[in-house]
């Protein structure tokens, strides 16, 4: 989370009687590589999560799910598509303002803040009606664990987004200047990503 | 000028070495070696001495000898050392010659795995059970029902396997004089195959952490001959539980005592904790029971087993002793267990 | 007062700590509410796990660590940045959250060193309970707290910390660059730090004493212990946030700030072994995170990762918190040597006037124990009872990882060879470094070998072995390097006559406490007791006594760091004669480092080359960037 602000806010320019400025030894933007290495330390914290789930469905061979559950693929399924189409507006976004037209900014940010939100009530809403809780099989704390750590990340989406949003109605960014959009865009496209996984391994597969 | 040091390093630390790994194989490393197991890893471990050794010693030479042939000399204050970079052979030298010796090690190991590791027909199979914090033994009977022991008593040369499982958290079922030694993991049964070949008494260590009592969770195992193994098993064996025989009409003192010493020896495994030389156990989680029960009234003796953290003996801290007692043990082997200690406390 | 609560600084710490509490209190409460459950508003142990993990963030803003992402995030203007929170004025500025990497490095040491001292204290009282069989000092909850804490605490908040340390302060200066990549972030990662120290050692004062499980803090053990298990399960998580930001920051500092004509391989090998820690951290660190995750979810909602007796009765996998543990323990430990070998190779070819000897394969090797370090995890689970077939592959990659290695020693053993060894105390602790670390991984190696292993397993031969590498490697390499960059950082000379004193008695009384170690283990004395078999109480009683006086010697570093910072002659800019850059400026340096960014001509090692250079400071434009970029190295 401070990594992801962080490599949003970079630091900054105008500086007076400040340092000099620090040479520039590789093409790759500061913030960029920041969040592209949180990302990859993003993507190994799902991957200790997928060992418990191997361990316990694979190598402990206990059923799947847990003997009496199931796991509501059908709503789920529904929940990926908006989740995925928020990519895609987001998308929107990032090209409209590249291309300087700020409503398609807004209106972007706005859709792809929306979806997300969709997709986290529907998460938390099955979660109430799933039938079962964590502590009734190892089974189920790998669900609830994988999906739990997802809908995580999709908060802190969520509120970058937000702040994004926010700055975008307060007139920020620019055909020029517009890292701020595009930054906390990857880690959006990222939280998508691992959905699609998350959800073909425990739902599906 | 530049042969000649070299040459000088070589023999003082061919020297250096053959004394060292004199040194390593004279120091008596190991603890009794009492399994067929022992042997071949202390000859592993002779064996990674005679390699390491001049490695360490080599290393060090080469310090020592730098220190004393290059050190900075009065006047040499602003002077530089020859601008060496590298040289690829040597480089290539000292990449392939470890490589080489790791190599042919591990594989030396594995064969010595496979050796200690072999599985033999005719094995002894006992159960080990731990639990916070004891061991229990059990040895399955063909037909009749297994017999459960606090103490550990193995046959001289019978390849024995363990089944181990844990009822509560991780421990490690280790006999140093074995050599051998596997986790007690919950949920799972692991096995360790050990063949005793030396007569005598040995400590059971349980060498993961498994909390307050770890320290103190150890017992005995003892390795007999075969017949004397036959004889214990066949003792144990005879079943002079009237904990269920006698359910109704109410036994004497002495019966009762009786019953109190197979249930202190047997199944609820008080001596896997405590020292009573009457039961003739030696465990050392709790405290020895002939001193601390000297004049204690029965009441005392009762509200220790059913309510241990009631009074902490000094020296010990509470939880250690399971609290389950008043519910696992029948009623009657709660008086006997009562009886058994006033009388033998006395 | 109000002006003092509302601007950043430690009073609103305090009052955002309080309101933290409260906050957590409220949580809970209504949270139980809504579930309908008993004892709603006086749940202490769901009240103390809220609390542990929201307290921290409340103070890390009210000490005012976010104030800036705030500002940003809100979209108002934020404050141009006037420097205010960059440089130290006085003593006083190392107690404010500062962005200047000179200061952050400076407290990063300091406070790291502060835990070595608790732990060691706390080690002293381990020995002191272990001097004879039976219990004197402390019960054996206690004393399984003393153990744990002292790894947690040696581990996470010193040796961790204190390279990142080091290198913070060093780092940006050696490759020509005004700051780290992130400032702010910088220090939001050092401010962590004391909080996760704090919250392991007052573990100390939760019901049923501090977290007694190790520094492994393996299930199901550490989901059924008392409420201190929680001090460790959170307070790893923030070092671990921490290192990790800290790593990230690394890395792009490396990568995107690198002074004209810095190539990769005109990098002083510090900048190498940082980098590839770095890497080590950002890959690994996350699993040690998601292990306590699960202890944390077991323990407080029910989760059942663990409970292998639930259900069928074989669910929960216990051996999965070991898989997982080690995946991030065992690159653990080289992130504890790495920086370390970094520190060496600086030291050896300065204090020997000699170029490092083979720079590229010291890089390479640094990246071969990378990738290495990642495949060996298992080689802790030799007896855990995991498939027996994954013992072997883990062997072999065990032992190979001794090459890369092995080729870093003979490496600088060779730079030793022929050069002009100036022997005081930064060389020294370099030299004893080469010898324990040395037999520390022989003895690594011994324990690849499962059969060996099988015997000494959690016997105080591991015990030997830690100490041996942590201890012997890792201290004695930041020994060295606090020793050499001292001049750098006070402005200062140690006292040279009270460090080799301190070498010579830490090297004696370390290997007296240590050596003996390896042979009670093998004769069959388990680790963690507190109690112990009559037949090691000789041994005991002599490692205690040698153990007293390493705490002693420790005391003589103590006293040289404290005087000579306060009273120790002037230090030259470069009192080395060394070529990297952070000498190249005053000691301590500048505000900013440079007035303009130097500019990198030749390889940083190139002692006794007739005319090398390896930095000119004119700006860019008047010096002759030779072959600026990636031009191959000059160092061979
Ligand atoms: C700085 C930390 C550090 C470092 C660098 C190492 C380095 C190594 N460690 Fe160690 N290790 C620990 C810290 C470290 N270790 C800790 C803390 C534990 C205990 C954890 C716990 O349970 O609490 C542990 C435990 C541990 C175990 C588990 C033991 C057990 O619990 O049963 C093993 C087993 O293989 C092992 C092996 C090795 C090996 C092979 C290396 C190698 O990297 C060593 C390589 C170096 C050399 C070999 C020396 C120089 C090389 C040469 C001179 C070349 C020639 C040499 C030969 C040909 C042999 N270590
Ligand atoms: C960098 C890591 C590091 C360092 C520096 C040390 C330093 C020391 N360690 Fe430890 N240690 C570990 C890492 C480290 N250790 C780890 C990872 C374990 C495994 C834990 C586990 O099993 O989970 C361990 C375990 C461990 C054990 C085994 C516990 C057990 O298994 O039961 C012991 C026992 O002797 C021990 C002793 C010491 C001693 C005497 C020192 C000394 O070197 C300390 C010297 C420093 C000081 C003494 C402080 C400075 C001096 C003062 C503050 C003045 C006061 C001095 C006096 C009163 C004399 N350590
Ligand atoms: C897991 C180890 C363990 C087992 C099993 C165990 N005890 Fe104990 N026992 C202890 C410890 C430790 C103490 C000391 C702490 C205390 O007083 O609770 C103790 C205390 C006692 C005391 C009181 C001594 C005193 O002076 O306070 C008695 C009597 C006793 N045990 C009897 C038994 C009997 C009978 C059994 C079997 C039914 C038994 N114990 C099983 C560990 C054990
Ligand atoms: Cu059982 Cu340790
Ligand atoms: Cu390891």
């Amino acid at each position: 989370m401070e990594a992801a602000s962080a490599a949003l806010h970079g630091h900054d320019a105008a500086e007076h009687h400040g340092p000099p400025e620090a040479h520039r030894s590789s093409r790759v933007e500061p913030q960029l590589l920041g969040m592209l290495l949180f990302i990859i330390s993003e993507i190994m914290v799902f991957g200790a999560f997928f060992t418990a789930y191997f361990f316990i469905r694979v190598v402990d061979a206990n059923p799947w799910p847990a003997v009496g559950t199931e796991l509501p693929k059908l709503i789920a399924g529904f929940n990926t598509a908006i989740l995925l189409s928020s990519s895609i507006t987001l998308h929107w976004a990032l090209e409209s303002v590249k291309r300087g037209n700020r409503t398609g900014l807004k209106a972007g940010m706005l859709a792809t803040f929306l979806l997300g939100a969709t997709f986290l009530f529907v998460q938390i809403n099955e979660y109430v009606h799933i039938g079962f809780a964590p502590s009734n099989s190892a089974q189920a704390s790998v669900f609830f664990g994988l999906t739990g750590l997802h809908g995580a990340h999709v908060f802190i989406g969520l509120v970058l987004l937000a702040m994004v949003t926010v700055r975008a109605f307060r007139g920020h960014y620019s055909a020029e200047e517009h890292r701020g959009v595009e930054v906390p865009g990857i880690y959006w496209h990222f939280v998508d990503v691992m959905w699609v996984i998350v959800y073909s391994s425990v739902y599906l597969l | 000028m530049r042969r000649h040091p070299i040459i000088q390093m070589v023999i003082i630390g061919a020297i250096a070495s053959a004394i060292g790994i004199a040194l390593g194989l004279w120091i008596n490393w190991f603890p009794a070696d009492a399994a067929k197991q022992a042997a071949p890893i202390d000859t592993l471990y002779d064996v990674l001495m005679i390699v390491s050794v001049p490695i360490f010693v080599g290393v060090v030479t080469v310090i020592l000898y730098s220190v004393w042939a290059f050190r900075m000399r009065p006047g040499q204050e602003l002077q530089d050392g020859a601008p060496i970079h590298g040289n690829t052979r040597l480089e290539v030298v000292w990449t392939a010659i470890p490589a080489i010796i790791l190599v042919s090690l591990s594989s030396y190991a594995y064969t010595v795995l496979r050796d200690i590791e072999k599985v033999h027909r005719n094995e002894l199979v006992v159960k080990v059970t731990g639990e916070q914090f004891a061991w229990t033994y059990t040895y399955p009977q063909a037909g009749g029902k297994p017999i459960s022991s606090t103490q550990l008593y193995l046959p001289e040369d019978r390849p024995v396997r363990f089944d181990i499982r844990s009822k509560d958290v991780i421990h490690d079922f280790w006999v140093p004089a074995f050599r051998m030694k596997i986790d007690a993991v919950p949920g799972i049964t692991t096995h360790v195959r050990v063949t005793p070949t030396v007569r005598g008494t040995y400590q059971v260590v349980c060498a993961e952490l498994c909390g307050l009592g770890h320290a103190t969770m150890r017992s005995t195992a003892y390795v007999v001959t075969p017949t004397a193994f036959r004889a214990w098993l066949a003792k144990q064996g005879q079943p002079p539980a009237p904990a269920n025989a006698g359910a109704g009409k109410p036994l004497g003192k002495a019966d009762l005592a009786a019953l109190g010493k197979t249930t202190f020896t047997g199944d609820a495994g008080c001596a896997s904790c405590h020292t009573l030389a009457d039961a003739g156990s030696t465990g050392t989680t709790g405290p020895d029971l002939d001193t601390v029960l000297k004049g204690k009234d029965d009441a005392f003796i009762r509200t220790s087993i059913v309510d241990p953290n009631a009074v902490i003996a000094k020296g010990y801290s509470a939880n250690l002793m399971p609290q389950s007692f008043g519910q696992s043990l029948s009623k009657q082997q709660l008086d006997g267990l009562v009886a058994y200690l006033a009388t033998v406390s006395k | 007062m109000t002006a003092k609560l509302r601007g950043p600084g430690w009073y609103r710490a305090a009052l955002f700590a309080v309101l933290g509490l409260a906050f957590a209190w409220v949580l809970v409460g209504v949270v139980r509410t809504a579930m309908h459950f008993d004892n709603t508003w006086d749940d202490g142990t769901a009240i103390t796990t809220v609390a542990l993990i929201a307290v921290p963030l409340f103070i890390l803003v009210g000490l005012g660590c976010f104030d800036y992402w705030f500002y940003w995030a809100a979209g108002r203007p934020t404050r141009p940045e006037d420097h205010s929170s960059h440089g130290a004025t006085s003593w006083r500025s190392y107690f404010r959250v500062n962005t200047d990497h000179k200061v952050i490095g400076i407290q990063y040491v300091c406070t790291s060193v502060f835990f070595l001292f608790v732990g060691g204290l706390i080690a002293m009282l381990m020995r002191a309970e272990l001097a004879q069989p039976g219990m004197q000092f402390v019960d054996t909850a206690t004393f399984n707290g003393l153990f744990s804490v002292h790894a947690a605490l040696l581990i996470f908040l010193f040796v961790i910390p204190v390279f990142a340390g080091l290198a913070n302060f060093v780092i940006p200066l050696m490759i020509g660059a005004p700051d780290m990549a992130f400032p702010r972030l910088n220090a939001l990662s050092f401010w962590m730090l004391p909080l996760a120290g704090t919250m392991m050692l007052s573990s100390f004062l939760a019901p049923g004493g501090a977290f007694a499980t190790g520094w492994t803090a393996y299930a199901p053990l550490s989901t059924d212990v008392p409420l201190g298990q929680l001090f460790f399960t959170v307070g790893v998580q923030l070092a671990g946030a921490s290192s990790i930001a800290t790593a990230l920051n690394f890395l792009v500092t490396i990568i995107t700030m690198r002074a004209p004509g810095m190539s990769f391989f005109r990098m002083p090998l510090l900048v190498w072994a940082n980098f590839s820690t770095s890497l080590l951290v950002v890959i690994a660190t996350p699993f040690i995170a998601a292990s306590q995750f699960f202890v944390l979810l077991d323990r407080a909602l029910g989760f059942q990762f663990f409970d292998a007796f639930v259900g069928a009765g074989r669910d929960g996998s216990v051996l999965m918190y070991q898989h997982v543990f080690w995946f991030y323990s065992h690159p653990a430990v080289y992130i504890m040597m790495l920086p370390g070998f970094g520190i060496i190779s600086e030291v050896l070819s300065v204090k020997a006037r000699k170029p490092i000897f083979g720079y590229r394969m010291m890089a390479f090797s640094l990246i071969a124990i990378v990738v290495l370090g990642f495949t060996v995890w298992a080689h802790h689970m030799f007896v855990s009872g995991m498939q027996s077939w994954v013992r072997i592959p883990m062997m072999i990659t065990t032992a190979i990882i001794a090459v890369p290695t092995g080729i870093k020693i003979f490496s600088w053993l060779a730079t030793l060879w022929r050069g002009v060894l100036h022997v005081d105390t930064p060389m020294l602790f370099g030299l004893g470094f080469l010898a324990t670390f040395t037999l520390g991984g022989i003895s690594g190696v011994m324990l690849a070998m499962i059969p060996f292993d099988i015997h000494v397993s959690d016997t105080y031969f591991i015990v030997a072995h830690i100490h041996y590498v942590l201890f012997g490697g890792s201290l004695f390499t930041i020994f060295a390097g606090i020793y050499y960059w001292f001049p750098k950082m006070t402005g200062r000379m140690y006292d040279e006559r009270l460090g080799k004193l301190h070498f010579w008695a830490t090297f004696i009384f370390f290997n007296l406490t240590f050596g003996p170690m390896h042979v009670i283990g093998i004769q069959g004395m388990p680790r963690r007791v507190a109690d112990y078999a009559d037949q090691f109480a000789a041994m005991n009683l002599a490692i205690t006594i040698a153990s007293f006086l390493l705490g002693l010697s420790m005391l003589v570093f103590l006293y040289n760091m404290v005087a000579s910072w306060r009273g120790g002659p002037r230090a030259a800019a470069n009192p080395w004669r060394a070529m990297t850059l952070e000498w190249q400026v005053s000691s301590p340096p500048p505000i900013f480092n440079f007035d303009n960014v130097p500019t990198v001509v030749g390889g940083p090692y190139e002692y006794g080359v007739p005319g090398a250079v390896h930095g000119i400071f004119q700006s860019p434009t008047e010096a002759v960037p030779a072959g600026a970029g990636a031009s191959g190295p000059t160092s061979e």
